[in-house]
């Protein structure tokens, strides 16, 4: 691939933003950096970037009000850094439209799958619809949404209806943090009860069916007080459907 | 303010009546001896006077009382007479009992407030005390890991050229690890700062166990990949109140001394007991125990081993366990079984109901 994506990165610490521009740049990315917000919404108006990496401790403006601001005239992604205690401010930036958050300090690793995550969903949407067809896998499990077949090592697992579409659910956003309020209104429709008690019952018992230890996942992490997060789709076009 | 003053209106008028009733009945039944008479209406000064903030109130109530007596019980009955026998020295009298139970009063409430004023500001000075402590032992701990990172990039900056690669690997790796210990700190020391925001007591919400488990395990193994633990929970779908950020740090931080002090490779055992309206996590590792002797002490932040060095930051994480536990609600213990070392915390499940699904 020739075409390089661009990354722009809005974040006021001098050092995190140099060890992030390097990591990207060694990584074929185009790094595009602003330290304060402003300059920020400038590039992103100016240089239309692939990914928007988002601090919302910035000096001059809410980082919040970024997100507002660039969700109304576009969908670009916006994964937004966060600091790990402030679980409130992850999910409304999550509910304004961000599409993941990653928690200082992170690992490289960690922010490059978060990246290649938000960088496939906004592509699928744009450019080929039949990846929605494609079944995901992951390890041993498969999920293959035309058949509505879930599969672990070969062998057919079976959901209730309600466990399937949140299965399908999160594994069409495989990768990327999905709230409890984003998978309540997805499964049980926009006037779903706040309560998210029902959608935990419902997790607990997905993990007792697909998790050899449902205390340690390998398919669907929690992250508490935010949401749910299926590790990332292996994207091995070549290998067809089990079963 | 004005409040105090219908109060003290209120206790002085109240005291008076009662005062003027008494000495109605008496003046009828007893024929007429104003000595009782004057007697109640110096009780009634003195409770006035008691009762009251102030001297204004008490002069008031003299004033009636000599009044009072004047007109209701002495001859002339219901006319003021000023020209009575002794008149200005009952009338001393009346207020200088006022004006000095006024003042003793006062000056009691005003002692009383002092020395509410210095208990206070001895407890303040008390946790003022145990948080600089806290925070000489935190300098003390967080110098050293400061130190080694300090000193290893500017020897991989100025020595570069001579080291080997091997070196340069090695001052990287060391910087790594001690940037994690500092992290692993600070997430501690914030822990901290969420539960004494409102009187040591925590935020809770329902959270489901397992899945703090599963996300406390999962950030251990970040940094220690090698670390092996079996779960071993009930099948049961399991809610409890807890602040999730706080119970998953006494978690990570009981693992981590499991992994990093137990001296052993062998897995940790993670048990997780259903019990009648309480939850119980046992920690056990299989390495070196611990020591009896410390054991009594081990959450104040003072366990030491012979090797010291090793143990840093070990007494700070285990007091911040006991601590947030402890806003819980809950209990935490650490004894030795045969093998090695365990650790014990328990929540309480929710009042109300039970949490099957």
């Amino acid at each position: 691939m020739t075409h390089k994506f661009t990354v722009l990165i809005i974040e006021d610490e001098k050092n995190i933003l140099a060890f992030v521009g390097k990591v990207l740049k060694k990584h074929e990315y185009r790094v595009l950096c602003a330290d304060n917000g402003s300059e920020g919404l400038n590039l992103i108006h100016s240089q239309c970037p692939d990914v928007i990496l988002l601090d919302l401790g910035l000096p001059d403006m809410d980082g919040i009000s970024i997100i507002r601001e660039v969700r109304t005239w576009t969908s670009t992604p916006i994964i937004v850094i966060s600091a790990r205690s402030a679980e409130k401010e992850k999910v409304s930036a999550l509910d304004l439209g961000a599409d993941d958050y990653i928690t200082k300090p992170f690992g490289t690793s960690e922010l490059l799958a978060r990246i290649r995550a938000s960088l496939r969903h906004s592509n699928r949407l744009i450019t080929d619809s039949t990846l929605y067809i494609r079944p995901y896998q992951s390890g041993g499990l498969c999920l293959d949404f035309s058949k509505r077949l879930l599969t672990i090592d070969g062998r057919e697992i079976h959901l209730t209806p309600i466990e399937y579409k949140i299965v399908a659910f999160l594994a069409q956003n495989s990768g990327k943090v999905m709230t409890y309020a984003s998978i309540l209104s997805n499964v049980w429709g926009p006037y779903a009860d706040d309560d998210n008690k029902i959608l935990r019952v419902n997790m607990a018992n997905i993990r007792r069916k697909l998790e050899s230890d449902p205390a340690q996942p390998q398919y669907i992490f929690t992250e508490v007080g935010v949401g749910y997060r299926m590790k990332e789709d292996e994207f091995d076009t070549g290998d067809p459907a089990q079963g | 303010m004005k409040k105090l003053f219908f109060r003290n209106l209120g206790v002085t008028l109240l005291c008076l009546i009662i005062a003027t009733a008494l000495s109605f009945l008496f003046f009828h039944f007893g024929r007429g001896n104003s000595a009782n008479i004057a007697l109640i209406y110096i009780l009634a000064l003195i409770l006035t006077a008691l009762n009251t903030q102030g001297y204004l109130f008490g002069i008031f109530a003299s004033l009636f009382c000599v009044a009072a007596v004047n007109v209701f019980f002495t001859y002339p009955f219901f006319k003021m007479d000023f020209s009575l026998d002794g008149y200005p020295v009952t009338f001393v009298g009346m207020l200088a009992i006022s004006l000095i139970t006024s003042t003793t009063t006062t000056r009691m409430k005003k002692q009383k407030a002092i020395l509410e004023e210095r208990d206070k500001k001895l407890a303040e000075a008390d946790k003022e005390r145990i948080r600089a402590n806290l925070l000489r032992a935190i300098s003390h701990d967080l110098r050293t890991p400061l130190t080694s990172i300090i000193g290893s990039s500017a020897s991989f900056m100025e020595d570069y050229e001579e080291l080997t690669e091997e070196d340069r690997l090695e001052l990287v790796s060391n910087i790594n690890e001690d940037a994690h210990w500092l992290l692993n700190m600070v997430e501690n020391l914030l822990t901290v700062t969420r539960i004494q925001n409102d009187s040591g007591k925590v935020r809770k919400s329902l959270e489901v166990v397992e899945e703090v488990v599963g996300e406390a395990i999962n950030r251990v193994r970040k940094r220690h990949p090698d670390l092996v633990v079996n779960v071993d929970m009930p099948e049961d779908f399991l809610m409890i109140p807890m602040d999730a950020t706080l119970i998953e740090q006494v978690m990570i931080n009981l693992l981590e001394n499991a992994f990093l002090h137990s001296g052993s490779d062998a897995p940790v055992n993670l048990v997780i007991e259903n019990q009648e309206d309480q939850v119980a996590f046992h920690i056990r590792d299989y390495g070196i125990g611990l020591d009896e002797a410390q054991i009594p002490y081990i959450f104040e932040g003072k366990y030491h081993s012979d090797n010291t060095d090793s143990y840093r930051g070990i007494g700070i994480g285990l007091s911040i366990c006991k601590t947030i536990i402890t806003a819980h609600d809950g209990t935490i213990c650490a004894s030795n079984h045969e093998k090695g070392a365990e650790f014990t915390f328990i929540l309480p499940k929710e009042k109300e109901t039970e949490d099957d699904a």
